[in-house]
């Protein structure tokens, strides 16, 4: 029940003031839903007159006032080596008309935007912008809100508008909308007969939805489980055009992009985030080149996926708001989640509703603001390999950067861009840290050719680095395939250090790459042999005539009947292994087969880790964010994501 | 600084309407010889060279004079840059590859005395990629300058340009227009390649598929969108032909 004291009562004449005096303040930026064509779509109000509370849905969600389509996050100067500044411009603004199912959307993109690691932006525009909401009149074609149980709300406006015939009334949500409605407004108090007709408003309302969901939300996360591998995602995305409409008109698809965009003589540059959609093939591609949701129908899956299953385990909630706008947009027609959800409503729920999700969060540092990274300097270039190379950085602070092993950093090179790379140096105090590069992309072909001294910025550590507490006083079978001794490096180096050696037992170093002459750290190898307890083996795909190699040939597997299984304590050896994607499943089965247990073995994935910190979407694996969950994971948590070893 | 990376911009077959937003960078022009030396640029300058490291190529090829000219401007070119629809797929020009070589030849220039004349020598219209490879596209009928901005700026810093290969839904939805299908009018925006910030639909134009398309239009889900919206097969194709005849799927490889 309402208070009522909370509910005032404005005749059309004040309501009229009251927007009047609204769209003259000069502290306030005025926002209001007004015509566009035949639709609507909210924008800047010049006058009463071209506010149309009568709408049906706004063509975009008012999500834009708060992550822009199109948002520069940092200015930097390309002239000095490191000279950037955040971007904050962020204006007061009062937006007027919001409908309830977008309110609602707003409260579910605060839970993924304000968590522990807040976008500063999003955070600032939230504080500085006051919700005046409406309740709906008119209802879209399309909208099945009063499903979703979106279409009236009580709470996340700062007031709220309720057209009662002849006046309107105002229900008060915060202080901040009480003061601006005693400020710009002549209110009375309302009376019982106004708020009797808000129930009788809202329910005519009611009355008007044409769609309906056949499956109340709180089922769908259950329903969705068993359905993964459905014949409903191929038939119906056989006639996607990938077009992403659905995702851009979605009030609660967050995902973004991150460029940097240099000024014509290159003496200055922005970094902007856009919209990004998971329906895009390029989203989830890495660079390498790897597209890890290569298959429309995966793509279209993970769409309904995650709205109606990975953010309902993360956050509780099913992220769609019935607000319509994606049936709307969709040329084919495939898109709306009311027909989508309808048609699975005869299958049965499961139990298992956070199957594809992992609740692992990373403790991180609050840094402010998250985007901008701390200056660093490059100390050391040493060469790997003709494409590779290991960088020692220093961060100019002259903090330690405080890492685990397997944690990783995005590197920023202005002007052309950021990338993840994994850490491939132990935990240190001094300030310097250590990753290696393969030239594949824009940011390491860029890093390849830079010199000691240059400078470069720095995010992190980011992510679950390995578990030490669980290794310790365990044999351990550390095997890495290709790039895959980056990261590996990292917790070999403080496994084998003098200080730590006696945490641990028996050590066994699996290592494999294409050929002889990608074999790297080949010195350090040599050291790692001489240590007490280790051995290390060493294979290669490949070796032609005139390579010297006196070790193993064949793929990684061949190493592993080499291990004595009688001498081998399984149960209490911990497995780790980061290596290409192809590598896990194979790998995986061989230490199965040794009888080490699910639990014991650990895995590092690679995947498009852009914003490091769980928002921009593309490094999702199933409902895991591998940034932020991972990039380590224990594979006993992780086996049953269909989208991990695929 | 290190040595200015020596532009040359050439054209063929085409309006010059791509050199001339170059040329309207106006004092941006000024920003631009900061960071490249142009050697040569006929539509704004008299002096040319041949030594040169960046070719950036205008125009569809129709003759075998351009052939052998563009064959020489790759040769010596350590990138080369299609800049254009013609350039890039073709574009208009290649609007005339529907009808039989003679039948254009004769109505163009009727009885005109042309037989012999390497000038009027022509064969179908090509895109330059189909004659020498490219290394990086800007696309457009005509190019967008800030495309053009991002591709130098992008080769100056040593970094490969990012030319989106998802379609203008993606920008026009930003824009927050009207569907033009909603509209009534039929839009090839959902299957040509966006980057241009969707400028046609956002100005209530519906996309011609001037930077080449990213789908095929006889697939199977085009096929459901134009049934929808009852449109035909004859509309699609119609609209293609435009920018993008003969050419079903944009062979643009990047």
């Amino acid at each position: 029940m309402v208070e009522t004291k909370k509910i005032k009562v404005l005749s059309l004449n004040n309501f009229n003031k009251f927007i009047t005096n609204l769209i003259k303040n000069d502290r306030y930026e005025v926002i209001g839903v007004k015509a566009k064509g035949k639709r609507f779509a909210f924008g800047l109000l010049e006058n009463l007159e071209e506010l149309r509370l009568d709408h049906d849905v706004t063509i975009l969600p008012p999500k834009k006032y708060f992550l822009p389509q199109y948002e520069t996050l940092m200015e930097y100067n390309l002239e000095k080596q490191f000279d950037v500044k955040a971007k904050e411009e962020i204006k007061p603004r009062i937006i007027i008309g919001i409908h309830p199912y977008d309110v609602i959307a707003l409260e579910q993109m605060d839970k993924v935007y304000l968590d522990s690691q807040k976008d500063d932006f999003y955070k600032k525009r939230r504080e500085n912008t006051i919700l005046i909401a409406s309740d709906i009149q008119t209802v879209s074609d399309r909208s099945f809100a009063s499903s979703m149980n979106t279409n009236i709300t009580d709470k996340g406006f700062d007031l709220l508008l309720t057209n009662i015939g002849n006046k309107y009334t105002v229900t008060i949500g915060t202080q901040k909308g009480k003061e601006i409605l005693e400020k710009f407004a002549k209110v009375e108090d309302a009376k019982e007969p106004d708020i009797k007709k808000i129930d009788i408003t809202r329910k005519k309302t009611l009355n008007k939805y044409k769609k309906k969901v056949k499956l109340p939300k709180e089922d769908w996360p259950s329903i969705l489980v068993d359905n993964y591998d459905s014949g409903i995602w191929e038939e119906r995305s056989d006639k996607c055009i990938e077009c992403s409409s659905c995702t851009m008109v979605c009030p609660t698809c967050y995902c973004y992009d991150v460029k940097d965009e240099v000024s014509l003589n290159l003496k200055s540059g922005i970094r902007i985030r856009t919209w990004d959609g998971c329906m895009l093939r390029d989203f989830t591609k890495v660079g390498s080149g790897e597209v890890f949701r290569e298959d429309k129908k995966e793509r279209y899956r993970h769409r309904f996926f995650r709205k109606g299953n990975y953010l309902p385990a993360r956050y509780g909630f099913v992220a769609c708001v019935g607000c319509g706008r994606c049936g709307i947009a969709c040329l084919p027609d495939i898109a709306d989640p009311s027909e989508v959800m309808s048609s699975l409503a005869h299958h049965r729920k499961s139990d298992d509703t956070t199957r594809f999700f992992v609740k692992q969060e990373t403790k991180v540092a609050e840094t402010n603001p998250i985007h901008v990274p701390r200056k660093a300097t490059i100390k050391r270039i040493e060469k790997l390999t003709d494409i590779e190379k290991l960088f020692e950085i220093e961060l100019d602070d002259k903090k330690p950067l405080g890492h685990k092993p397997g944690q990783f950093v995005e590197v920023s090179i202005f002007g052309i861009g950021e990338a993840p790379f994994g850490l491939a140096s132990p935990p240190s105090d001094s300030p310097a840290f250590e990753i290696a590069v393969r030239n594949v992309g824009n940011v390491t072909s860029k890093l390849h050719k830079m010199s000691v001294g240059d400078k470069i910025g720095i995010r992190g550590p980011l992510g679950n680095g390995f578990d030490i507490k669980a290794m310790e006083r365990k044999h351990l079978l550390l095997t890495s395939g290709g790039i895959g001794m980056y990261p590996m490096r990292s917790l070999i180096k403080y496994v084998l250090d003098k200080k730590n050696r006696n945490n641990f037992k028996e050590v066994i170093i699996l290592y494999g790459a294409k050929r002889p002459k990608e074999i790297i750290f080949l010195n350090e190898i040599q050291d790692w042999k001489k240590c007490e307890d280790t051995t290390c083996q060493l294979t290669v795909d490949r070796c032609e005539q005139g390579e010297c190699w006196s070790e193993s040939v064949g793929l990684i597997t061949t190493l592993f009947p080499k291990i004595r299984v009688d001498k081998l304590d399984s149960k209490n050896t911990i497995a780790v292994v980061v290596g290409p994607p192809i590598m896990y499943k194979f790998v995986i089965k061989c230490l199965q087969t040794l009888g080490i247990p699910d639990e014991n073995i650990y895995v590092s994935l690679e995947r498009r880790m852009k914003c490091g910190v769980g928002k921009c979407g593309h490094c999702q694996i199933n409902g895991v964010y591998v940034c932020k969950e991972g990039p380590v994971f224990n594979y006993k948590q992780i086996r049953n994501l269909p989208e991990a070893f695929e | 600084m290190k040595q200015k990376l020596r532009v040359a911009i050439f054209d063929f077959a085409d309006c010059e309407g791509c050199e001339l937003e170059i040329a309207d960078l106006e004092e941006e022009i000024l920003d631009l010889l900061e960071i490249v030396d142009i050697v040569s640029f006929r539509e704004v300058m008299k002096e040319h060279s041949d030594n040169y490291d960046i070719a950036i190529v205008e125009g569809s090829i129709m003759r075998p004079m351009d052939e052998k000219r563009l064959r020489n401007i790759r040769s010596k070119a350590k990138i080369l840059v299609a800049l254009g629809a013609c350039a890039t797929i073709g574009g208009v020009n290649k609007i005339r590859n529907q009808w039989m070589h003679d039948e254009v030849i004769r109505a163009v220039y009727g009885d005109a005395p042309i037989q012999g004349n390497e000038l009027f020598d022509v064969f179908k219209t090509k895109a330059i990629n189909e004659i020498v490879p490219v290394d990086y596209y800007i696309h457009g009928c005509p190019i967008d300058r800030d495309e053009f901005k991002h591709v130098i700026t992008a080769l100056a810093l040593g970094k490969k340009p990012e030319i989106p290969r998802y379609p203008v839904c993606v920008e026009c939805k930003k824009n927050e227009n009207i569907c033009q299908f909603e509209l009534g009018a039929y839009c090839l925006g959902p299957i040509t390649r966006a980057g241009c910030k969707a400028i046609c639909p956002t100005h209530n134009s519906p996309c011609e598929g001037c930077r080449g398309l990213i789908k095929k239009s006889e697939t199977e889900c085009v096929w459901e969108v134009l049934e929808r919206y009852n449109l035909s097969y004859e509309d699609i194709r119609r609209r293609c032909t435009m920018y993008n005849y003969g050419k079903e799927e944009c062979s643009v490889d990047e």
